[in-house]
């Protein structure tokens, strides 16, 4: 776990200039929104611009260093070595989280600041919910990643297809940008029922609610404990997956081709 | 005739590698989610910001130039990204070596698949917008004034097309560059949405950044072009068609000309250097 986190990490510091392509996309849609709310007069909401665009950048990493790395692995023949190696492929995936998530921070501080510097939006935080809030849902998030990255392991090229279809609905879903759930949302209550079976839903409710509008840990423990259940479930799940998926790709000798 | 085999080559490439992946319908309607849900996510949060603010006043009118600009943004930076993605996949994937070896430059290769992806990226669009102007109108109960005839439909097909030079102009920049790189290209297309997403008009006024980078937006032919679009699509859109179609025509053929010459001069020195083929850095 601790070889695979440190692999990602000097992947990402030991050439500084990733650190600046990562957070081109967060930092300049984060910038477009904020000024959408800008242009139209909405300026109370212009911090919902910005944490989205700080939550962008772990969400993208999720799908596009967590989900799409299995299979871009077997493409590389790295995956070969993973498997003769006696680390279990959870705790590579568990260190992959750790090293994605450390080396995204640098790209949402950056997001933060601009918005910041540029908006100066109106926070009235809980500051012990937000951290909660904050690391629950990236726990549940990279898990999450962790189920998607076994899934893909079945597939080859289709797996970048399907990031690219997953990546703006759940955006679009989960509120990354505007409230998903509750009566300031625009979706129907059975839309509602679904985008909330997303971690990134019920965790940026809770910290659209901790950090502007002061809602204190005890305010958002429902959203806490359910972040919490998802993040253990999905674990458990993406566990139970690679060891599946790995036994039919040894058995099929699928496991570890190249380019499908 | 011995340009246009070439370029059609390519561009039925383009087509089979864009998607024939799958079931070609399915791989459509899967490209068509993407702008889709992009375009929701705008015009959301143009409603939730005017329906929750004291100082914001809701306009359908407001409504569908967000809807626009924020399905064609995505139109622009999907199919002006393709250059860079053939050679830097084909370089990944060994094909890019073929294509360099045949008797012809590879500009032709660029030019094939980003007209490809134009084509699919105009149907995808279109049906998205389609898509989301009655999801829309039933999630928050708008009429959104967005005029279909014959006649706009025309004028909108026609402010597509005038704005190939210069997406293929930026397709050809970026791909001198992937010419040379073989590590950062892949986050070229976020950063190409991104930009466009600011400074082409696409989601707010260019009146609304400072001075000097409001003019500078304003003169882009990525603007022009979604300007000229609102026009054909939204009765009493500011502006006039024929002045933004002229001045996409023309900031998009000098970055044609541009691009296309800064793309030959790097694919010779890539070729001297022997960095064309070079799949890792």
């Amino acid at each position: 776990m601790k070889a695979r986190a440190l692999v990602r990490l000097w992947s990402i510091f030991g050439e500084p200039l990733w650190v600046v392509v990562n957070m081109g996309f967060p930092v300049l849609s984060s910038l477009a929104l904020s000024l959408l709310y800008y242009s139209i007069g909405a300026t109370d909401y212009i911090g919902f611009a910005v944490l989205g665009g700080v939550m962008v950048s772990f969400w993208g990493n999720v799908l596009w260093s967590m989900a799409s790395q299995f299979n871009w692995d077997k493409q590389e023949g790295l995956f070969e070595v993973y498997l003769t190696s006696p680390a279990s492929l959870t705790a590579i995936l568990i260190g992959m989280s750790l090293g994605g998530i450390i080396a995204t921070i640098p790209s949402a501080v950056i997001v933060t600041a601009v918005g910041w510097a540029l908006f100066h939006p109106v926070v009235d935080a809980s500051w012990g919910g937000v951290a909660l809030t904050f690391g629950l849902t990236l726990a549940s998030l990279y898990a999450m990643g962790m189920v998607l990255s076994s899934l893909y392991l079945t597939y080859g090229r289709e797996a970048e297809s399907f990031n690219e279809v997953l990546q703006e609905p759940v955006s679009m879903l989960s509120g990354l940008y505007f409230p998903a759930l509750g009566s300031q949302s625009p979706f129907p209550l059975a839309l509602q029922a679904v985008a909330s079976l997303i971690p990134l839903t019920i965790g940026m409710d809770a910290l659209r609610r901790t950090l502007f509008y002061g809602s204190s840990v005890v305010q958002v423990l429902p959203d806490l404990v359910l972040l919490a259940g998802m993040a253990v479930v999905l674990l458990s799940l993406s566990t139970y997956a690679l060891k599946l998926l790995e036994r039919i790709g040894r058995r099929d000798g699928t496991v570890a081709v190249r380019i499908r | 005739m011995n340009s246009l085999r070439p370029l059609l080559a390519s561009a039925w490439m383009g087509i089979q590698h864009d998607i024939a992946w799958t079931s070609p319908p399915l791989s459509v309607a899967l490209r068509a989610v993407a702008p889709f849900a992009s375009a929701m996510t705008v015009s959301i949060i143009y409603w939730f910001g005017t329906n929750n603010s004291a100082a914001a006043v809701f306009s359908p009118a407001h409504l569908a130039f967000v809807l626009i600009g924020s399905t064609l943004y995505a139109h622009v930076a999907s199919y002006a990204w393709v250059p860079t993605q053939a050679i830097a996949e084909g370089k990944n994937l060994s094909v890019f070596p073929h294509i360099y070896l045949t008797s012809r430059s590879t500009a032709f290769y660029v030019a094939g698949r980003a007209l490809s992806a134009f084509v699919i990226s105009t149907i995808t669009s279109v049906a998205a917008l389609a898509i989301a102007y009655y999801v829309l109108g039933s999630f928050i109960g708008a009429q959104i004034p967005v005029v279909v005839t014959l006649g706009s439909s025309a004028l909108f097909a026609a402010a597509l097309i005038a704005n190939i030079p210069g997406a293929l102009g930026l397709g050809y920049l970026l791909g001198a560059y992937s010419l040379y790189a073989s590590k950062f290209e892949w986050s070229l297309p976020g950063y190409v949405a991104g930009l466009l997403m600011v400074f082409s008009g696409a989601l707010f006024p260019t009146t609304t950044l400072p001075w000097p980078l409001s003019v500078g937006a304003y003169y882009l032919p990525f603007t022009q072009f979604i300007a000229a679009a609102r026009v054909a699509l939204l009765p009493g859109s500011p502006g006039s068609y024929l002045a933004s179609m002229a001045l996409c025509l023309l900031g998009g053929g000098v970055l044609f000309l541009g691009g296309i010459l800064v793309y030959f001069a790097a694919e010779r020195k890539a070729r001297k250097d022997g960095v064309i083929d070079r799949r890792l850095a």
